[in-house]
């Protein structure tokens, strides 16, 4: 019978459609259930209703399905407990700082009691992923995907993106 | 509490086509200023505010059809007028007048955003947790469209006055985003959902703050009519719902 330490191993080959990083490491896998040969895969979207979802889900199955000793695979999206910023591991915040996109730091709003009408985005100096200064302004809260916002950094005059604190 | 009691099914499926429907709309007026908007950054942030808005409606529709088991595609687009449960601003047309547009987003942002949060208290836990999440989304809107509201506020006489005249105009239809939806008292008395007090005031005050911050002013009235919350719709609405609808009925049974 296939076990969860082998999933997990194919979880992590798998790259988010949109960013330089596995689903496992962006935090989405929230539980891996095995009956005999049906592996039940729960996942939590980063936004509501992303549209990458489908794309996730189809490689989930397909690159689970491939297992010998594994007949079905089924993926099921959560929204509780819901995604946040948190998740990311530190390799993946690694991998992402290495392409110039650029995690928050401290708990989300989700997560806290923070209130969550406290967005960073014009508030506070953010750093820069490539040069680590906070010399940065903000270019647009909205970007190449939803949930990243794009800045520039003022000292190594370079672009780049930043997962939204959610 | 992970089931809702059958009784509380009726006004709780009230209330979340409110939400649900506040935000297709608005999303899809949105979505009118994808590849026009005045500079790049702006046509990025509202054809993203419309992917939003349309994918948080989507996360409502989806609930509501995990309680009463219809289709969430057939519940945003093939009910009746009257069955639809949305406040009209959120279906007016800006006339691609960038104020106009802005105004409009400014209000239902900040409406929306305390909604969200009075529903993240509910005791009902699938509703409470959607809300909370949307709502860290909702910040950012709330903060984009604020900038915007100094930003013209506080930029030349002609910008000046354009915000000031959008926001004028569409205030009553603003108020109107605070009629109740029918039943929501039920819902309070059996601990559903959280009594927080107004959210109009709430709403009101918020929407004053920033307004008088960016050098303009508002008169905001209770809502005193019978509207889009009780499926009393005006033509903006019909309009709207037709463009929503008008693939969806080439073929109502076709899978997307």
């Amino acid at each position: 019978m296939v076990n969860k330490e082998t999933i997990f191993q194919v979880l992590g080959t798998i790259p988010d459609p949109e960013m330089p990083i596995s689903i496992t490491d962006l935090g989405l896998i929230e539980h891996v259930h095995i009956d005999d040969t049906t592996i039940q895969v729960t996942v939590l979207p980063t936004f509501i209703g992303c549209f990458a979802l489908p794309v996730i889900a189809k490689e989930i199955e397909q690159k689970l399905s491939e297992l010998s000793g594994v007949s079905s695979v089924e993926v099921n999206f959560i929204n509780d407990p819901p995604w946040s910023t948190d998740r990311i591991s530190d390799a993946g915040k690694a991998s992402l700082a290495e392409h110039g996109i650029s995690v928050p730091e401290g708990s989300s709003p989700c997560t806290s009691s923070t209130e969550s009408g406290d967005v960073e985005l014009r508030t506070s100096a953010i750093s820069c992923p490539w040069c680590q200064s906070r010399e940065t302004t903000l270019t647009s809260p909205f970007g190449p995907t939803r949930c990243k916002s794009i800045h520039f950094c003022n000292a190594c005059r370079q672009p780049f993106e930043r997962m939204k604190k959610v | 509490m992970s089931e809702l009691e059958k009784n509380f099914h009726a006004p709780m499926m009230n209330v979340l086509l409110c939400v649900a429907d506040d935000k297709l709309f608005l999303g899809h007026r949105n979505s009118d200023w994808t590849g026009i908007a005045p500079i790049l950054e702006a046509d990025i942030a509202f054809s993203s505010l419309a992917q939003d808005d349309i994918a948080h409606s989507s996360a409502f529709y989806e609930l509501i059809s995990s309680v009463t088991g219809q289709n969430p595609d057939q519940i945003a687009f093939s009910r009746q007028i009257n069955e639809y449960r949305c406040a009209d601003i959120v279906t007016k047309s800006d006339q691609f007048n960038w104020a106009a547009a802005i105004a409009r987003q400014f209000y239902c942002n900040v409406y929306d955003y305390i909604r969200l949060q009075s529903l993240s208290n509910s005791t009902w836990t699938p509703l409470a947790n959607l809300a909370k999440r949307i709502c860290a989304e909702q910040a950012i809107h709330v903060d984009h469209v604020t900038s915007w509201i100094e930003h013209l506020g506080q930029g030349t006489e002609d910008s000046k006055n354009r915000i000031q005249h959008a926001l004028d105009e569409y205030a009553p239809f603003a108020s109107m985003l605070n009629e109740s939806p029918e039943g929501i008292e039920k819902l309070f008395d059996g601990g559903v959902l959280i009594n927080e007090g107004c959210l109009f005031t709430a709403w009101k005050e918020h929407v004053i703050q920033i307004v008088n911050k960016s050098g303009l002013t508002v008169s905001i009235e209770p809502c005193s009519v019978v509207g889009g919350r009780n499926g009393k719709h005006d033509e903006d609405f019909t309009r709207s719902l037709a463009e929503l609808q008008e693939v969806f009925l080439t073929d109502p049974a076709a899978a997307w």
